[in-house]
């Protein structure tokens, strides 16, 4: 160690603090002993089940069984909403089916008519054999 | 088998081992806050902040050693807090009178009185982490590990923090005061 940093030492060597300080100091803390404890909010709550008859703890008994019973309430409501609107998404899918086999059904009726009518041989031959040269798009739309 | 003891009796017990870590702790607590805030009543109050806190933790800690590293980390820890909140203003190193050092205690007095006075003038200008460091080693003589466990960071920041401001106060004495106080 240099003789600076010996200064330095002897300069910050330790100081005695005012008179009293140590009696300021447990004079607070035997104050802090005696103030009662203060009271948590979990504190409080976890008494519930240390005391659970004590009338300080009806409030919190009464806390509770209004956020179960709301629980319940709101869980059963949830349900009932939740079947409705699958009861609807069903309905609509049924109904969409429903008009779905209907086209498709008087798709295939026409159909049939038509093989009905190419097999009872009244066809006429223009249709079964047709010019080459006529409009083929008048064909197709008389085909359809 | 022990009998229990009774609550009122216990907390006598504490308090009685607790004035007796404040008689032992009080001069390292509140010397460690004077010489950084420079301030004898906010060190005052700091101290006793201090060792309040030590005080509801005082179950927590496990021997006289824990209980020194504890005092000397929330003594630290506080005044970089203070610092920063009372946002105290740097006092140019040219616009402190000569009388503004601290008084030395009337049982101990240093070697060169003006010379002390003027360091501890510097140290004060020091930064915060910088002047902290320097009471850690030359007020509690702690080496660079240990000033690195206290204030969280690696040892070898502490070391470089040390050199410069060790460089820095030497200079400022060199400028002030002249060559012969440094000589090695």
């Amino acid at each position: 160690m240099t003789h600076f940093e010996d200064e330095l030492k002897d300069a910050l060597r330790r100081q005695k603090p005012p008179d009293g300080f140590a009696d300021r100091v447990l004079a607070r803390a035997a104050e802090q002993d005696s103030r009662p404890a203060k009271r948590t909010w979990l504190d409080s709550w976890l008494n519930i089940f240390a005391q659970p008859f004590a009338p300080a703890n009806l409030l919190h008994w009464a806390t509770v069984a209004a956020v179960a019973a709301a629980l319940v309430v709101g869980g059963v409501h949830y349900r009932n909403v939740h079947v409705q609107r699958e009861r609807a998404q069903g309905e609509a899918a049924k109904a969409r089916l429903l008009l779905a086999l209907r086209i498709a059904g008087s798709k295939l009726q026409l159909a049939k008519a038509r093989v009905d009518q190419i097999n009872s041989g009244q066809v006429n031959s223009d249709q079964r054999h047709p010019d080459p040269n006529s409009d083929p798009t008048a064909n197709q739309q008389e085909r359809e | 088998m022990a009998e229990p003891v009774p609550a009122e009796e216990a907390a006598d017990v504490a308090l009685g081992d607790f004035a007796e870590i404040v008689r032992q702790h009080q001069s390292m607590v509140f010397s460690m806050a004077l010489r950084f805030l420079a301030d004898p009543p906010a060190a005052e109050e700091l101290a006793q902040d201090v060792f309040m806190q030590l005080h509801a933790k005082l179950n927590t800690l496990k021997s006289p050693e824990h209980v020194v590293f504890w005092l000397r980390k929330v003594t630290s820890h506080r005044c970089i807090d203070r610092l920063r909140h009372s946002r105290v203003p740097q006092v140019s190193l040219d616009d402190l009178p000569e009388s503004a050092g601290l008084e030395f205690s009337r049982d101990v007095q240093p070697a060169d009185p003006f010379l002390s006075r003027r360091l501890q003038q510097l140290v004060r200008s020091l930064p915060a982490k910088a002047r902290l460091m320097v009471i850690l080693r030359y007020q509690e003589d702690l080496s660079a590990e240990d000033i690195a466990g206290i204030l969280d960071m690696p040892a070898a920041t502490v070391k470089s923090h040390l050199q410069r401001a060790l460089a820095m106060l030497r200079d400022k004495v060199v400028r002030t005061m002249g060559e012969v106080r440094t000589d090695t």
